[in-house]
């Protein structure tokens, strides 16, 4: 029996809030620029209308939906020198809006004069090392008012729990059903709707409305033996309705095929992998087919993120690391060689992908920024603030998974450009090798300047043709001789979506998508080291 | 902050509201208070910087309902929660939620029910840390950033290396970190306890990384601490120091090693290989290298590892769980054997129910019920906060690795290691194979060094080695647990790990970023 909720009771957090709210947003970031030593202040304020759902085993388990309002802060203030704060906070309600955005734009407001004098002082302290201490500014950017809706044709807010549920348990009960070795399955569907809007004090005004579906499939499948299970997860998703899961998506480099499709193949693969040797790896270099799946998580880990200009400048030096593409700047591969000339890569959010958005979350334009270029590197991803330590226009990359946490330089829609060769031909050439299928886990070093990305299924290739699937192997490689010994590049690009990708403090998990066509280099295999 | 007499109030009257509505079985209300103040550090000699990056603070509030009704087919279960309204209003809306999302799930038995234990008497809360203004958290960036700087600018090895203080900046300092204060405060009704349980806790987070980039020289300094007098923002003079101290570093060639690891490589193998490897859950599923091995021995035979939440002054204590439950001393490795699992009521009572429980746990669980008491009940979220919109999981509160010997000095454990290596960073230490499977792989990042003739010999240079080894070899390798633990808390990380040194044999170590950048 389904419960009556009371009129008063309904939940006033809806998308068409933003067009309640959009004038008062505006009306307190313009009254900001009275603020004492205020240079810039930006507030987004984000609706989010989600729906998930968690099945087991052919069990349903867990159903939750629920609405936010999230608000973000960013001033800029002091004088003469002035530094940067931020206020986040979720609200439940839209009342009393009005006295919260305010408060929270104060807040913010201190912090950041607290933090200016804090930084004038330390500039006098300690001599030379104070010199560093700049002012914070921020690259120009055209000033934009627009609203972007979303695309979909299924919209989440349509979609009941008890849909979603009926759609996932049955599949989750096929995989159960597949084989006696599969020992456990996990189906997670999310679908969102998630409308956010921009102002800041310079005058801009986005409004911006993304649907959001993902699909996440985990299964366990025990080896024929008893003695090695296997774990493997993959997820399906994209910036589009509840149809994602139903139909699958096949547009351009994206082909993803409906959610019960994505996981039966899944538990077949789990099954046929978890009865496969594990990979005894042959000691030195080896030549190295890699798949667009495998090449996803290459680009994802060893090109967009040492690509990332906050890394790159030290200042994700104590979580996410530092870049090998930048020692300092005068000291870097900008218009340097730093891979084969077949292999180009880029980030671009204006394409279809899990990571699209037309602006991001400082108002600066999306745009398409090569990494590599005929094996040249170009141009690191920035924020307004980075961009101008550098030197250089914004490229559109200031990212927040939710309104209320600070953004950060993060990946789009990130791959290895398409290059010519046909994927079979590229196989087909090598007289002794190993084509490397999937991505599973990755473990980079801390400026990226080497990978280990282990692989779903390693098979050994002799005289062009591919012998049996190997367990448990990985490829390890240093970066630049990796990317400076592609020396064919497949006409099969693909994009995929990565659901899950960490950074910030706290961590924020970004959604993206990565990819890349087949490629060939030369690497090292690492296997098992258990006994 | 919402008070915690409010949370305990709405939770309370939540529940007499659920037990008025039809078919009610069982049912528990959430309520839970988190604010989070954040700075972070990002300081560089030779490239403009703010020094202190984001003084920040996040802050929600709201209720979670977990509810059981009767229905003619059996028991439907469902969760629902609300942000920001803690009003009859906020009630329904996340009762209506959970009825949309009523499922029937055959694993559920109950509610979590009490243990007979009691949650411990002392308050975990620190007043003053819950009162601290938004100038005090970014002076307390900026005093462990200064900390970090006055170390640099009075190093005579840096002034010596730069010839001369002013060239000081250009060997390409850098200071990064953070300093986080977590307020958290929560409340927890339900039909099958006796009264509404209350909980409060603070804690004072602090970490930073320091370069001599032009060096190559990295080094660490941290804290974890549950007050806020305890905090002394020493991190940044700490890493600072451990900078300078790793100029000079030396590549080493591929091998097995013997090895120190220090107290943040320790906690980051606990963090990603062995604490999700001990949870119910992780067994239930038949993901953990150590299925079916309950009872048995999976360890060095001196080593055990428990978890303790209720040791008041630490920064991982909690009064009680997110399910109501006191908290505890969990064993989960004694002897090298391992002895219990970390779970929350949810997954022990399904274990219990399950017909592959013997199989999965290596015993029949109802001969070994210890192994399965549900202390370890949270709905944390990836490092920050009790939030109300999630159903509980496992978590670790805090954790202790120790050694059934007399303590070990860290002077014996590198006598013990003789020739071989300490490395006091790792990073990015993922199980690439899969969990089960416990083969991990790593890159050493700093605060390492050359052990030669039991003694530290010379700086192992950062960023050149990875080591791929696997969780079952580790624990059957050490030679010695160091008797000074550390707290440690690593990235996103939910627990504390009071962390060893800990030695271990046969270490894989390989070089890497041979051509250098």
């Amino acid at each position: 029996m389904a419960y009556a909720i009371t009129e008063a009771g309904r939940s006033q957090i809806a998308a068409e809030l933003v067009d309640q709210k959009l004038q008062l947003a505006r009306d307190v970031v313009a009254e900001s620029r009275s603020m004492k030593d205020l240079q810039y202040c930006d507030l987004r304020l984000e609706v989010v209308e989600s729906k998930e759902a968690w099945v087991e085993n052919g069990q349903p388990k867990v159903g939750m939906q629920g609405e936010r309002l999230c608000v973000g802060i960013r001033v800029i203030a002091g004088n003469p020198v002035a530094a940067p704060a931020y206020y986040g906070v979720r609200l439940g309600t839209a009342a009393g809006l009005a006295g919260a955005l305010r408060d929270g734009i104060r807040q913010a407001h201190e912090r950041a004069l607290a933090s200016a004098q804090e930084k004038a002082l330390a500039r006098r302290s300690f001599g030379p090392l104070g010199a560093s201490l700049y002012s914070t500014r921020l690259a120009p950017v055209p000033l934009v008012q627009e609203r972007v809706p979303p695309s979909m044709r299924r919209d989440p807010r349509s979609v009941p729990l008890a849909e979603v549920f009926a759609y996932l348990t049955p599949i989750s009960a096929r995989l159960a059903a597949l084989d006696g070795r599969v020992l456990f399955n996990l189906l997670r569907a999310e679908t969102q709707l998630r409308r956010q809007l921009f102002c800041s004090s310079e005058g801009a005004c986005i409004d911006q409305t993304y649907a959001r579906t993902e699909g996440i499939c985990v299964v366990v499948a025990q080896s024929p033996d008893g003695a090695s299970p296997l774990e493997l997860y993959d997820a399906s998703g994209h910036q589009a309705g509840w149809e994602l899961m139903e139909e699958g998506l096949r547009r351009d480099y994206v082909q993803l095929p409906d959610f019960e499709t994505f996981c039966l193949a899944l538990a077949q693969d789990a099954l046929g992998v978890s009865a496969a040797p594990p990979l005894k790896p042959p000691d030195g270099d080896v030549v190295v087919v890699t798949d667009p799946h495998f090449n996803a998580l290459v680009a994802h880990e060893v090109v967009g993120h040492p690509t990332e200009l906050d890394r790159a400048l030290k200042m994700e030096t104590a979580y996410a690391g530092r870049s090998w593409l930048l020692k300092d700047l005068q000291d870097n591969q900008v218009g340097k060689v730093v891979a084969s000339p077949l292999l180009s890569a880029f980030s671009d959010p204006t394409l279809d992908g899990y990571g699209h958005y037309l602006y991001d979350d400082e108002g600066t334009p999306g745009r398409r920024a090569y990494h590599f270029e005929s094996g040249v590197f170009k141009e690191f991803l920035n924020s307004r603030q980075t961009a101008a330590v550098a030197g250089v226009a914004p490229n559109g990359s200031y990212k927040a998974t939710e309104a209320d946490l600070v953004p950060l330089i993060r990946m789009s829609n990130t791959a290895f450009a398409a290059g010519d060769s046909d994927p079979a031909q590229i196989v087909a050439e090598v007289d002794h090798g190993y084509y490397v299928q999937t991505h599973r886990i990755p473990s980079v070093a801390e400026s990226r300047e080497n990978f280990c990305i282990s692989a779903v299924k390693v098979y050994e290739i002799n005289n062009g043709q591919l012998g049996r699937p190997y367990r448990d192997g990985a490829v390890a490689a240093d970066s630049r001789d990796y990317f400076l010994r592609v020396d064919a590049v497949g006409n099969d690009l693909r994009l995929f979506p990565i659901p899950n990708c960490g950074k910030g403090q706290p961590m924020q998990a970004k959604r993206m998508s990565n990819g890349g066509p087949t490629l060939r280099s030369v690497a090292r295999l690492v296997g098992t080291r258990q006994g | 902050m919402k008070t915690i007499q409010t949370l305990k109030s709405v939770a309370r009257e939540g529940l007499a509201w659920l037990h008025a509505q039809p078919d009610m079985r069982e049912a528990e209300v959430f309520v839970a208070a988190n604010d989070q103040l954040l700075t972070r550090l990002n300081y560089t000699s030779e490239i403009p910087c703010n020094g202190v990056e984001e003084p920040k603070s996040t802050a929600s509030f709201g209720l979670g309902l977990r509810i059981a009704w009767n229905n003619g087919e059996g028991i439907r279960t469902g969760f629902g929660s609300d942000l920001g309204d803690l009003s009859l209003h906020g009630l329904e809306r996340a009762f209506h939620r959970a009825k949309l999302g009523a499922v029937l799930d055959p694993e559920f038995v109950s509610l979590p029910k009490p243990n007979g234990h009691q949650p411990i008497a002392q308050r975990l809360q620190d007043h003053r840390a819950m009162a601290l203004a938004d100038r005090d958290l970014v002076a307390a960036g900026w005093k462990t950033l200064e900390g970090a700087l006055e170390t640099f600018y009075t190093s005579e090895d840096l002034m010596a290396q730069a010839q001369g203080k002013d060239q000081v900046a250009r060997l390409g300092l850098i200071v990064g970190g953070d300093v986080i204060l977590l307020k958290e405060r929560i409340a927890v009704a339900s039909t099958h306890l006796p009264e509404v349980a209350g909980d409060e806790s603070t804690a004072v987070l602090s970490s930073a990384t320091a370069m001599v980039e032009h060096r190559e020289a990295k080094g660490s300094g941290w804290s974890a601490v549950a007050r806020w007098r305890d905090f002394d923002a020493g991190a940044g003079a700490e890493a600072a120091r451990n900078a300078i101290r790793a100029m000079g570093g030396q590549r080493v060639p591929d091998g097995e090693y013997r090895v120190v690891f220090g107290p943040q490589p320790v906690t980051d193998l606990f963090h990603n290989l062995v604490i999700p490897s001990l949870q119910a859950d992780s067994f239930y599923s038949a993901a953990t290298p150590f299925l079916g091995k309950l009872g048995q021995t999976i360890a060095w035979e001196k080593l055990s590892v428990y978890d303790h939440g209720a040791l008041p002054g630490l920064a991982g204590s909690k009064r009680i769980t997110c399910e109501g439950l006191p908290t505890g001393r969990t064993d989960l490795v004694r002897g090298g054997q391992l002895v219990g699992l970390l779970s929350n009521y949810y997954e022990s009572r399904r274990l219990l129910k399950d017909p592959n429980a013997r199989q999965k746990l290596g015993i029949d669980p109802y001969v070994r019920p210890a192994a399965l008491v549900a202390r370890n009940g949270f709905r944390y979220l990836e490092g920050g906060g009790r939030h109300f919109g999630i159903p509980p999981r496992i978590a670790a509160t805090n954790l202790f690795i120790e050694a059934d010997e007399a303590a070990v000095s860290h002077q014996d454990l590198l006598r013990r290691v003789g020739d071989g290596l300490y490395i006091g960073r790792i990073w990015y230490t993922y199980p690439i194979n899969g969990l089960a499977r416990g083969d991990f792989t790593c890159t050493v990042v700093g605060d390492s060094y050359l052990i030669k003739d039991g003694t530290i010999q010379a700086p192992l240079k950062p960023n050149t080695v990875r080591i791929t080894d696997n969780v079952h070899h580790i624990l059957n390798s050490i030679l010695g647990i160091g008797g000074k633990p550390r707290p440690t808390v690593v990235w996103a990380a939910d627990q504390v790990v009071h962390a060893p040194e800990m030695a271990v044999s046969g270490v894989t170590v390989r070089q890497i970023a041979v051509g250098g950048l």
